[in-house]
This record gives structure tokens, C-alpha cells and sequence, in this order.
């Protein structure tokens, strides 16, 4: 009888061989702060009992702190407020940055500086363009509006371009050829084609916003929400209230990805 | 009366478009053919510059089109319409929609800009979606509807401009044979009311059965250029044949 061939072992390519690398650096790390961490007024019992009874407050018996419905509810527009305001702004800078980035309308040399430009931006997280614009301006929602919106200008301009790069050249050149210019061409001929997968980048982005500004409330020192979960949080150690943000934050959230479905749904027809 | 003088097109890999190519196009319908890459979609997109050529003329009535300005440019092209084989029209949108971009040239820059269409603008949109068989269809959109009716959108977006000249890049290439004398015979039509009809073609019966005059293309110069009648073997020989070919030095 004879055996069966054996497929051929494939060597790693860089990618895996990189995030084996990384997981095993890990595991390593883990076991020597585990086994070198200091334990000696640490009673595992109580910890681990106190762990439970806080997250039994936090789940099931959320309830009002230090603030006040109309407190919580104001601190929660101001977060909403602050990621639709800099989402909105970015889309809008950003779609006039995309047609500089896009292909079929920018020099190569123009699309390739703007490509960079904006990959450097976004290689740098949101809350640290804050900070950056916190030690500028100061603390304050001004930071965090100019922080956020850039990030969303870096980010967008990508998606659009990318967006945009999909329709074909000769669409917009049958417009060109009626007698068209630029803007006619964009606004009759691009727009049409690129405004669902548009809008729906933009709606992505403004869940990204919505967090970020949760962020930066507490980092930020911008309000918000944020800075109500922070305070309940590390500062009065109220896990009650703290899991009534959390839930409040969570039906945000789900309320968001409703709204999500039904548009995907609605651009898909 | 549409002349062009001594026009020549390389590009950037150093392939030869076109070679001195001296052409008039009169009212009726000129069929150009020659073999896949001869140089016919450069000759007809040099007509309303969506090629450039380096030298030579486009003269389209009184106006110079190769070295017009942008604004001339932009005022010649709603003289000269144009329709695709792919036909390129804004799916997303309705028939009337895209027919009603014929128009946007003419219009100012901020009617056009925020899409207002005069109730004489769509009056003559639907007349024209009328007259192209698609009354019916006016707001479906265009990617619901088939090849055929598509490009007879396209026929209408063109009719919008009240166009002098229509270019016609191989317009049947991707249609059935119903459609393809549907729209063949919406061309004739159209240059039986005195337009100048310039359609690439890749089927010799076809230019033979409805076009006025032919002119052949091979290695982007022009070998035959005389009327449908005078299209015979040694000229077919002349278009196609590669010992025919004049090779570019």
C-alpha cells in the first residue's frame, strides 16, 4: 500500500512570522510580571471578592451619583454635539482634499504628497492630536474640535479618494465632453456615483467620533460625558453611576447601528 | 462643415496615434473603420479634444478646437456631442436625469451647479427621451435598463446639446442585433435633419448598409477615405491587409 503524498510544509511569510514573533514576546512579558509582581499586601480573597461586588453595582444596580438627570443629559448632548460638529467638518474639508488625492483629478505628484500627508496624520492617534492641540490652544472643547476634525479630515480624505478612484474616468469625461468644467463634472457625474459609499463613510466615522469624544472629555478636560465617566469613575469610585453611563453609552451605541442597517439598506436599493 | 488638418498624435510609449491625418466631414454619416488599434478612437476623441493632439487642426465651423482656450473649449464641445460604447451615463440617476446633462453647458454655472432645469429643458428632455422610444422610462433608472435603451439615453443626452456633430465611439459594439439597427437607424435619421454623424465602427457590413461615406484607418493614417460606394476589396485590402500597413519610421 502506498502512502499518501504529504502536501509540502509552506514556509511563514513576514506578516505571520511577525505576529508569531509579537504573541510569544507577550507570553513572555506576562510570565515574568506575573511571577515578579509584588503580592505582599495583596489579599487575593478580598480582591477578588471586591472585584465581584463592584461589577455586580456596575451591572445590576446602576443608579444616579453625584450628578443629576439634566446634568448627565446635557454632558451627553456636549459628546454627541462634539462628534457630529467635527465629523461634519471633516467630511466637508475632506471631500475637497479627496479630489486633490483622487486620481482621476489630481497630478500624480499632488495625489502622492496628499496621500502621504494624510497617512502621517492618521498614524497618530486621535486623543494624542487633542493633547497635541490642548498644549497649543488649551484645555478645553476648542482642542478637541480642532483634534478631532483633524484626524476625521486624514481619515476621510482617504475613504473619499479611494471612494471617488472607483468610477470610471470616462463617465466623467462623457460630461466633460457636453461642455462641462470641473465643478459640473463633479457635482453631476461624481456625485451621484460616490455620495452613498460618501455618506456611509461618514456615518462610520461619526462612530468613531462619538467615541473619541468620550475619550477626550476625561483626557481632554472637554466635558462631556466623558468627563462624567472619569469623575464617577477614578475620582468618586461610584460603580453605581458608573454603569449607568456605560448603559447609556451602550444604547447610544446600539441606536447607532440601527440607524447604520437601515441606511446600508436604504443605499443598497 | 468639420476639417481637420495634418494631425498628429503619439503617445507616451511612443505608439503613433495618428499621422498627419487631413479630413472634412460633411452632414450625413461618415463610418470610420479599420482594424482594433488603428488609431479610430483617437481620431474621434481629437475631434472634442478628450485626446490632445501635438500639431495640426480641428476647425469646427469657425473655431480652432486643438489650441482653444478653456472657455472656447468648453463652448465648442456643446456643438459636438458625443455617445460611448459603454455609454457612460450616471446609473444611479434617471433616463431624464442624464438626458438633462446635455443641457448643462449651456446653462450658469450656478443653475448648473444646483441641477435647476428650466419646464422648457425637461419639456425638450422628455420630447427627445420621446423621440428615442423611451417616453416610457423617463424616470427609471439607467441601470435598470438594457444595453439597447441605455444607449439610445445616450443618443438623447447628446440631441440635448443641439449638437452640430455627434461622435459616435463604436456605439453598437456592445449590442444585439435588434438594437444595433434600432440605434443605426436613429443615426441615419438624425443625419437625414443635417448632422454631421461620425461613427467608429468595427463591422464593415454595417458601414456599408448605413453610412454615407467611409473613411478607413490603419496604423493611424488615413488609407481610404471616399464615398460607401466606392469601398471595394483592393480598399478593404488597403484598411485591413497588413501588407497594406504603412509602418511608422
Amino acid at each position: 500500500m502506498t502512502q499518501a503524498p504529504q502536501p509540502p510544509v509552506r514556509p511563514l511569510r513576514p506578516a505571520q512570522r511577525a505576529t508569531r514573533g509579537l504573541l510569544l514576546t507577550l507570553a513572555v512579558i506576562s510570565i515574568y510580571a506575573g511571577l515578579t509582581m509584588q503580592t505582599d499586601h495583596l489579599d487575593w480573597g478580598v480582591a477578588v471578592t471586591s472585584f465581584w461586588h463592584n461589577l455586580q453595582l456596575m451591572i445590576a444596580h446602576p443608579h444616579l451619583g453625584q450628578d443629576t438627570w439634566p446634568a448627565l443629559w446635557q454632558a451627553f448632548t456636549n459628546t454627541i454635539a462634539l462628534a457630529l460638529l467635527t465629523t461634519l467638518l471633516g467630511a466637508v474639508i475632506a471631500f475637497f482634499l479627496a479630489l486633490a488625492t483622487a486620481r482621476p483629478f489630481a497630478p500624480r505628484l499632488l495625489a502622492l504628497a496628499m496621500r502621504s500627508l494624510m497617512a502621517v496624520i492618521r498614524a497618530i492617534p486621535t486623543i494624542l492630536w487633542v493633547l497635541v492641540y490642548a498644549t497649543v490652544i488649551g484645555l478645553g472643547n476648542e482642542a478637541a474640535v480642532v483634534g478631532l476634525t483633524f484626524h476625521s479630515v486624514a481619515y476621510l480624505t482617504k475613504a473619499f479618494a479611494e471612494a471617488m478612484e472607483t468610477v470610471p474616468p470616462a463617465k466623467l469625461a462623457a460630461l466633460r465632453a457636453t461642455g462641462c468644467g470641473f465643478w459640473l463634472t463633479v457635482r453631476h457625474a461624481l456625485w451621484p456615483e460616490v455620495r452613498a459609499s460618501l455618506l456611509s463613510w461618514t456615518f462610520i466615522r461619526f462612530e468613531i467620533n462619538f467615541t473619541n469624544a468620550v475619550a477626550v472629555g476625561a483626557a481632554a478636560g472637554t466635558g462631556g460625558i466623558g468627563y462624567n465617566l472619569f469623575m464617577a469613575s477614578a475620582f468618586n469610585f461610584d460603580f453605581q453611576e458608573v454603569g449607568l453611563i456605560v448603559y447609556l453609552l451602550l444604547a447610544f451605541a446600539i441606536g447607532l447601528e440601527l440607524i447604520a442597517i437601515r441606511m446600508r439598506r436604504h443605499l443598497a436599493h | 462643415m468639420l476639417t481637420i488638418t495634418g494631425l498628429n498624435k503619439t503617445y507616451p510609449n511612443h505608439k503613433r496615434g495618428l499621422k498627419d491625418v487631413t479630413l472634412t466631414f460633411t452632414p450625413g454619416v461618415t463610418a470610420i473603420i479599420g482594424p482594433s488599434g488603428a488609431g479610430k478612437t483617437t481620431l474621434l476623441r481629437s475631434i472634442n479634444r478628450l485626446i490632445t493632439p501635438e500639431s495640426g487642426t480641428v476647425v469646427l465651423g469657425d473655431q480652432e478646437i486643438r489650441t482653444a482656450n478653456a472657455k472656447a473649449l468648453r463652448r465648442v464641445r456643446r456643438q459636438i456631442g458625443m455617445i460611448f460604447q459603454d455609454y457612460n451615463l450616471i446609473e444611479e440617476l434617471a433616463a431624464i436625469d442624464n438626458v438633462l446633462h446635455g443641457c448643462l453647458g449651456a446653462k450658469s454655472w450656478l443653475a448648473g451647479i444646483l441641477g435647476r432645469y428650466t419646464a422648457a429643458e425637461q419639456e425638450r428632455a422628455l420630447r427627445l427621451l420621446s423621440e428615442v422610444g423611451l417616453a416610457d422610462f423617463a424616470t427609471q433608472r439607467c441601470a435598470d435598463l438594457s444595453g439597447g435603451q441605455k444607449q439610445r439615453v445616450g443618443i438623447a443626452r447628446a440631441l440635448m446639446q443641439e449638437p452640430q456633430v455627434i461622435l459616435c465611439d463604436e456605439p453598437i459594439a456592445s449590442l444585439d442585433p435588434a438594437s444595433t439597427q434600432a440605434v443605426m437607424t436613429l443615426l441615419t435619421d438624425l443625419a437625414k435633419r443635417g448632422l454631421m454623424i461620425i461613427v467608429n465602427l468595427h463591422q464593415v457590413d454595417i458601414a456599408r448598409d448605413y453610412a454615407d461615406h467611409i473613411v478607413g484607418v490603419n496604423h493611424g493614417q488615413i488609407v481610404f477615405d471616399g464615398p460607401t460606394s466606392a469601398l471595394d476589396e483592393v480598399a478593404l485590402a488597403k484598411i485591413y491587409h497588413k501588407e497594406a500597413v504603412v509602418t511608422d519610421a
